[in-house]
């Protein structure tokens, strides 16, 4: 046995590395490159002229409004995404089907005809959105609730998708045992299905947030826009870049994938340290 | 097993077949016997006209040369189209909104030549600065003083992103500067500022083009859009029922194009694109700007098509503000005057 | 998606709280999902189904559609193969720096599109650091397919990685082992052992992918520019056609895009489905 394995270790060092290699160039090239060129321009004078970008009223005010809808937005999403993922596996009923099958539709729709669906849906010449503007005075539509809305959309598959499979393979044995030993519904889901879907809940949650920071094309339409009320970071990013402020869209950009990455890191940690324990 | 190998190696294969087609598209400038490529990098306003004068001139130029002239149009905000150029964008041609924009590619080195010495000053189009009400203007808004009353909700571009807005805020803080404002005092820089804020705080949406705004303002979002005259008679044509509304003072808006020297020389195609930068000052090809909203820089032409176009009690230029560079220093950098109405307006 | 109906409780013993559950899934799904999509469905037949089918077959759309599609098509295989290989590094691989590596990969995921056409720029535009190089060798990467290529290569770096880990992580060592053991060569442990596993996980990612692909438009239009019959992919007909005010033409590509994503992701879940049996 030993024999076997330093032998399969002297033949199959060398592939691997080959394999490590491969993988390292390409997500240099794809991803740290462009990263450090980034960085290095939001730095380029130093690093007090990176803070007076980032902390300029209507530059903090942007990125502020970006992390609390995204952070709403993560919220719900965490609690229908598990909500949705549990019925579709857990229970039949007709029309199952079809709601798996467009759960995945937001990935395949530009998230700028997102933003146009959601114009044409909530605006305020069309019924729902006159409704809900004129008889409960909630504006939908450019304002921040439109902002929500828009990045739950977007990110509705990823809480889904990732807690489906989980819960696929949750062994059903427990529960059956549970509910013989008369425990019924929610002591159930909250003993024993819950510490499972907790970690891919938070995974899930935290990744859909990390995509709803940095999303722009479904923003930019049912945001409105408005510097200190409705602009988010990346609507604030693409001004500067037009306007010519590179420094500023530089400075920003770094922040959201510092915000990006500390989300991801933590995620990823959580999830190392269960498997662990 | 050996049938998923099979879809696998077809998707290779098929892709890069794929991959293949799509990189051996035509590369501008000469292509074979009797072909000619030109690239247009234009602002999306005036693409219904260019849609009509771009057929005219390849007919007239085959008439002329016996050449075909393929165009590669390319439409986004002037702003964009103007860096996309400086960027590596090889337009042989630009038509932008604004005189700033241009300069930037001359800035860059890529214009060597006078384009201001071309045509009428380097300007195809001008148009000026009005409002789109609801049918029957139910707010009965006359002038740039109801823009401020309490409660009227407004749309204009972002002045970051569209060249549209910048105008759009110029002509407003003009008007008050010039005394053309009711109950603003004129010649008070500080006045016309709170002017500005006072219309600012009724902005409900800032979209990132002036087309956007527009089209918005179509899906029934607000009483009033701030946008260019064009852009209202275009809509109009396109079917929509909002109104126009001539404020009595206003800034002319100036719509430059250029030959970019580094790419036609590149691409071998300066003759047919100094060619299309004459065109467009001609009789036809100006009536046809007048037909889609914007005002002609052909004296003839918009003295024929006057009444379509009424004139304003008081017409300003840019050089008001000392021209472009002035200007874009004074109202959009950090601490313009934009920026700091805007602060005030949200109350910051 | 293939679920074994032995574990669903029969609908006789369900109780009010999982028909309440059941209700307010499918009430969220209708109103965040169908509702929008509904109202893009309606807007393109609004002026009739013949109208619909001109703007279908118009050549411009067709010539934006196979464009995205080749470009969706080349990303996918090289995702596929490089993204595999990366998922393979990460769960097998031990290296220091991995939970930073790991945090890396899903930085595209959360970088803002406009930031991503930016970066693109800062590297490959006229004032870019390969500009001089690219231009010795008469190679035009912004506004041209291979910026848009790179744009989109970049934005889809996670998807296949991050669907193939938790399968990988699944796998059976012990049968590579006996494999090797028995002689088999690396590559026929490959084909034989390791392949078949990862088969659905690939599938599902190939769909992830492309349709993220297929979608993909605030770092097209940034990088690309958007030149009609030269970088014109489907997302930017889309959003010429809607400055156009051609509304049906706009909303009949958008559906055709969310057809073909959904066409992907059905064949995957079939794939799985018969993969399960």
């Amino acid at each position: 046995m030993k024999a076997i394995l330093s032998r399969r270790k002297q033949n199959g060092r060398s592939p691997e590395l080959g394999l490590r290699a491969a993988s390292f160039i390409f997500i240099l090239l794809m991803v740290v490159i462009p990263m450090i060129v980034i960085i290095q321009d939001a730095f380029r004078e130093g690093f007090d002229e990176f803070w007076h970008q980032v902390s300029q009223p209507v530059a903090a005010h942007a990125i502020l409004l970006t992390l609390w809808t995204s952070a709403l937005m993560t919220l719900i999403n965490a609690i229908m995404g598990l909500a949705t993922a549990f019925v579709l596996v857990r229970y039949d009923f007709p029309g199952k089907g079809i709601l798996n099958a467009i759960i995945d539709l937001p990935l395949a729709i530009p998230t700028l005809v997102t933003g146009v669906m959601l114009v044409i849906l909530y605006g305020p010449q069309q019924t729902l959105g006159a409704f809900l503007d004129q008889q409960l005075g909630f504006q939908v539509i450019f304002a921040p609730p439109g902002i929500v809305l828009a990045l739950l959309f977007i990110t509705f598959p990823f809480v889904v998708r990732t807690i489906q499979p989980v819960l696929l393979e949750l062994d059903i044995q427990q529960e059956r045992a549970a509910a013989t030993l008369g425990a019924r519904g929610w002591p159930i889901f909250r003993r024993i299905i819950f510490p499972a879907l907790a970690l891919p809940t938070l995974s899930g949650s935290l990744l859909s947030f990390a995509r709803a920071v940095g999303e722009f094309g479904a923003v930019v339409i049912v945001a409105g826009n408005i510097p200190f009320r409705s602009q988010t970071a990346a609507v604030y990013v693409l001004g500067a870049v037009e306007s010519e402020n590179r420094l500023a869209a530089s400075a920003v950009s770094v922040v959201l994938i510092a915000i990006s990455l500390l989300v991801i890191l933590i995620t990823n940690y959580l999830i190392k340290r269960r498997q662990i324990s | 097993m050996a049938k998923y190998q099979g879809t696998l190696l077809f998707a290779l294969v098929l892709s890069f077949i794929l991959a293949g087609c799509g990189a051996s598209q035509p590369a501008a400038g000469e292509g074979s016997q009797g072909e000619v490529h030109l690239i247009l990098g234009a602002y999306t306003t005036p693409r219904e006209a260019y849609a009509e004068i771009v057929p005219l001139f390849q007919a007239h130029w085959l008439e002329e040369t016996g050449q075909t002239v393929i165009f590669e149009e390319s439409y986004l905000g002037s702003g964009a189209q103007s860096r996309a150029v400086v960027e590596g964008f090889e337009a042989d041609v630009v038509a932008l909104s604004l005189e700033a924009d241009v300069t930037r590619i001359a800035d860059a080195g890529l214009i060597t030549h006078d384009w201001k010495a071309v045509g009428y000053n380097g300007m195809v189009s001008t148009s000026v600065v009005v409002f789109a009400v609801r049918p029957g203007n139910p707010l009965g808004i006359a002038d740039w003083a109801d823009l401020a009353e309490p409660g009227v909700e407004i749309l204009t571009p972002n002045p970051a992103t569209s060249g549209g807005a910048m105008w759009n805020v110029l002509s407003l803080y003009g008007a008050a500067l010039r005394g053309h404002v009711a109950g603003v005092p004129a010649e008070d820089p500080e006045a016309a500022r709170e002017f500005l804020t006072a219309v600012l705080r009724n902005v409900i949406v800032m979209d990132k083009g002036a087309r956007e705004s527009i089209t918005n303002y179509e899906q029934g979002v607000g009483d009033l859009a701030i946008t260019y005259e064009n852009e209202i008679l275009v809509g109009q044509q396109a079917g929509n029922d909002y109104e126009i509304v001539f404020p009595a003072s206003s800034i002319l808006i100036e719509n430059p194009a250029a030959v970019i020297d580094a790419y036609v020389d590149k691409h071998g195609t300066r003759e047919v694109a100094e060619a299309f930068v004459d065109f467009l000052s001609t009789k036809e090809a100006q009536e046809i700007f007048a037909q889609h909203g914007l005002r002609s820089v052909d004296p003839d032409v918009a003295a024929a098509t006057a009444d379509q176009y009424p004139p304003l009690e008081d017409i300003f230029t840019v050089e008001f503000f000392g021209g472009w560079p002035q200007a874009t220093e004074d109202f959009f950098s950090e601490n313009g005057i934009f920026n700091q109405a805007i602060q005030q307006a949200q109350g910051q | 998606m293939a679920f074994t109906k032995t574990q669903i409780p029969s609908a006789s013993k369900r109780g009010w709280g999982t028909r309440l559950i059941i209700l307010l899934v499918i009430l969220y799904v209708a109103f965040l999902v169908l509702a929008p999509i509904t109202a893009l469905v309606s807007g393109a037949l609004q002026r009739g189904v013949p109208s619909f089918v001109t703007a279908l077959s118009t050549q411009q759309l067709w010539q934006s559609f196979v464009l995205s599609l080749q470009i969706a098509l080349v990303v996918v295989v090289i995702q596929g193969i490089l993204g595999t290989i990366t998922a393979w590094i990460i769960v097998r691989h031990r290296f220091s720096g991995k939970a930073l590596y790991n945090g890396i990969i899903d930085i595209p995921f959360a970088i803002s599109p406009v930031v991503v056409g930016y970066m693109l720029l800062l590297i490959f535009g006229r004032n870019g650091a390969l500009y001089p190089l690219l231009d010795a060798i008469d190679l035009q990467v912004a506004f041209a397919v291979p910026g848009i290529f790179l744009a989109t290569l970049f934005v889809t770096v996670p998807f296949m990685i991050r669907e193939m880990i938790p399968v990988i992580e699944n796998l059976d060592r012990a049968q590579e082992l006996a494999a090797s053991t028995l002689g088999a060569s690396r590559w026929t442990t490959f084909w034989r052992v390791i392949f078949p596993g990862l088969r659905t996980a690939l599938f599902y990612g190939v769909a992830l992918t492309m349709a993220r692909a297929m979608g993909e438009f605030g770092a097209v239009l940034v990088v690309g520019g958007g030149v009609q019959g030269r970088t014109a992919t489907t997302t930017l007909y889309i959003y010429h056609a809607l400055e156009e005010r051609q509304y049906v033409e706009a909303y009949t590509a958008a559906i055709l895009l969310g057809l073909g994503s959904v066409f992907i992701v059905s064949l995957a879940d079939w794939v799985r489905h018969r993969s399960q049996r």
